[in-house]
């Protein structure tokens, strides 16, 4: 059975490589059962589909280190032009890239940050959006609506920060009292700060708990959508309108888009699952062709407001 | 696990009224209120109890896990230890809120099958047959495969919160039913709890059930001796904490209008701590549930008292695990010296 099974890739690999003239890019994702990493992998494709010339083999790892390191060992061993990663585990990419090296094929992570980003060998890079950038767009956004609202003077702000283990959580939380440290939005002022631990629950309960103190605030910033859905519910029990208090969020869920349809969330962020995708094959092709390729590829986050809400309805 | 003389001894006429467990809890949250009154007059120039927003969410705030906590407390006065209550908040939580969503909303699970738009009574007992199905489980591997509860409930953890994740590959439920929301809504949790306490409150002193649990988790070989089907009791027990568990889990996702399969995660230790600092000892057959609704209204007072100070959160948990085994510190003492005297 097995020799029969090998007989058989030998025969796809010879006819695969008669068609000379094709780049062939082997990509293999952590697993297709996440949303997020299904939209990004169908970025891949759909890319690829547009782009003449070029042909993507795309595997799922089903969340397997092990499986994963063999299809990129089988991508080699098929002599593919350029290999893409989303890796299962962060952790666990030096093999990968060791393997990827010697066989002189290029390699693109995408989406998660290989261990060794800083010692990747030319021909290799990653592509994802920069965690610096959501906490940013979001806090200046609230910071532009508070001028807007005539708040400019000064104006209070309470944050909800995620789980505290967490680095995105950690990132967001900096990247909101970086922006307060800008000039431009130095009256902004945090009053409180406390971890809802990601949870809607917990968004709820701190800030009733706040409200109960009598805090005066003027805006929200959640480190994610759901504290922030949660610190909603809490203004609405508590009779505070969210036309009054901005209310922003990070990730741009299904709830949230609702809620910002509904009037009750002012800002949220999204996360270019497809641009992710396409830029990871784009990175690879730019490496194959010989141009210049920065390490780290950033796919911007995108802010969502009421503005230009309906663009983003359909997408997450 | 105290010995048949002691139990007797206790029921002989005591000579001094024994100082009961409740009332350190109590005692500890009366002095930590009076703490963060005292402090918040001083640091932030307001009362820290007198405000009525503050006092309900107080209560709201840990009433899910108090609801767990009810069961798990029954759970330990019989001798045993239940650690799956969290993830089955995650499973029954996930599953029942599957059958809870609005029509809507285009992407809900059932949409296809038509089954949106339910009744409440739907996703109620979708939820609580998911938890029945956890507690027949430990109840079976407990009572009759005589595994130590200890290592049931810890499989039924990590089991119950891999349903949690398989059910929907990780993605959250969201859009429910108003009708369904309402389960969560205000102070409809603490209602519940209340309820629920209440009812096992009365079960617990005035009930052969609740008699036979005290008697199994004082001496599980003399009250098999007395006549009682152990067995059969503890089946019970385990059914029963699961069944509170699944509660905890629909109000819990009626409560954040949404279903997450971490949800409930680490709740069962809160419970089992709420449990702990109300006197309920881990030996078994000795506690109340009144001991754990104290423990439980600890919790909520440290974690409004803390936001009301604006404290870290790290210096949250730091404190709450003093207070734990501190509590049992005091307890352990308290025994002792009752010990000596007798």
């Amino acid at each position: 059975m097995k020799k029969i099974a090998i007989g058989a890739i030998a025969a796809l690999m010879l006819t695969t490589a008669a068609q000379a003239a094709d780049k062939k890019i082997g990509a293999t994702v952590s697993s297709l059962e996440f949303t997020f990493i299904a939209v990004m992998a169908k970025g891949m494709t759909d890319h690829t589909g547009k782009l003449p010339g070029v042909k993507l083999q795309l595997e799922d790892a089903k969340n397997d280190v092990a499986n994963q390191l063999s299809q990129v060992q089988n991508f080699i061993a098929s002599g593919v032009d350029a290999i893409v990663v989303n890796a299962v585990d962060t952790s666990a990419t030096q093999a990968m890239t060791d393997a990827a090296a010697k066989a002189k094929i290029p390699l693109v992570y995408v989406n998660r940050q290989p261990i060794n980003i800083d010692t990747l060998p030319d021909g290799q890079a990653f592509v994802a959006s920069n965690e610096v950038d959501s906490g940013t767009l979001q806090t200046k956004e609230v910071c532009r609506i508070l001028k807007e609202k005539g708040k400019g003077k000064g104006a209070n702000i309470v944050v909800l920060v995620g789980e505290l283990s967490n680095q995105a959580a950690v990132q967001r939380t900096k990247d909101i009292h970086d922006v307060i440290a800008t000039p431009d939005c130095s009256f902004m002022k945090v009053v409180e700060e406390q971890t809802g631990g990601w949870k809607r629950d917990a968004g709820q309960d701190i800030v009733t708990n706040w409200i109960s103190k009598g805090v005066k605030f003027d805006a929200i910033i959640a480190n994610n959508d759901d504290m922030a859905l949660g610190a909603v519910n809490a203004l609405k029990k508590n009779g505070i309108s969210t036309k009054d208090i901005p209310v922003s969020g990070i990730d741009a869920t299904q709830e949230a888009l609702k809620a910002m349809q509904d009037g009750d969330l002012a800002v949220t962020v999204f996360q270019d699952a497809v641009g992710q995708g396409a830029g990871s094959i784009d990175t690879a092709l730019n490496i194959l062709a010989g141009k210049k390729v920065e390490k780290k590829v950033y796919i911007p986050f995108q802010l969502v407001t009421p503005a230009n809400l309906k663009d983003y309805l359909a997408k997450n | 696990m105290t010995d048949a003389s002691a139990v007797m001894g206790q029921m002989d006429k005591p000579r001094r009224k024994p100082w009961p467990a409740e009332l350190n809890a109590l005692i500890g949250l009366v002095v930590i209120m009076a703490i963060f009154e005292i402090v918040g007059w001083s640091l932030v120039g307001q009362s820290f109890l007198m405000n009525k927003l503050r006092l309900s969410i107080m209560i709201t705030q840990v009433a899910v896990v108090g609801i767990l906590a009810v069961g798990v407390t029954q759970v330990i006065i019989s001798g045993g230890i239940d650690l799956s209550g969290g993830s089955i908040i995650g499973a029954s939580a996930m599953i029942a809120m599957s059958f809870a969503q609005v029509g809507t909303n285009p992407r809900a699970i059932f949409a296809a099958q038509g089954l949106v738009d339910l009744p409440i009574l739907f996703p109620i007992l979708v939820g609580l047959s998911v938890a029945l199905i956890g507690g027949l489980i430990n109840g079976a591997l407990i009572a009759y495969v005589k595994l130590p509860p200890f290592i049931a409930t810890l499989g039924m953890m990590v089991s119950a919160r891999g349903v949690a994740l398989w059910y929907t590959k990780g993605q959250p439920i969201s859009f429910p039913t108003n009708e369904f929301m309402a389960l969560g809504d205000g102070l409809m949790p603490v209602w519940i709890f209340i309820g629920v306490a209440a009812l096992f409150s009365l079960i617990m002193k005035y009930t052969v059930y609740g008699k036979h649990t005290y008697a199994i988790g004082s001496n599980e070989a003399s009250a098999r001796m007395s006549g009682i089907n152990v067995e059969r009791h503890l089946m019970l027990v385990y059914v029963i904490a699961a069944l509170l568990a699944g509660l905890a889990g629909l109000v819990l996702t009626a409560r954040a209008q949404t279903a997450q399969p971490v949800f409930g995660t680490m709740n069962e230790l809160d419970a089992i701590a709420m449990a702990v600092i109300g006197g309920v000892s881990l030996s078994g057959g000795r506690g109340s549930i009144l001991g754990t609704a104290l423990g439980m209204l600890i919790f909520g007072v440290i974690f409004s008292g803390f936001i009301f100070l604006s404290v870290d959160a790290y210096y949250q948990n730091m404190v709450k695990g003093a207070i734990i085994v501190g509590a049992v510190a005091l307890d352990q003492w308290r025994q002792k010296r009752q010990a000596m005297e007798a």
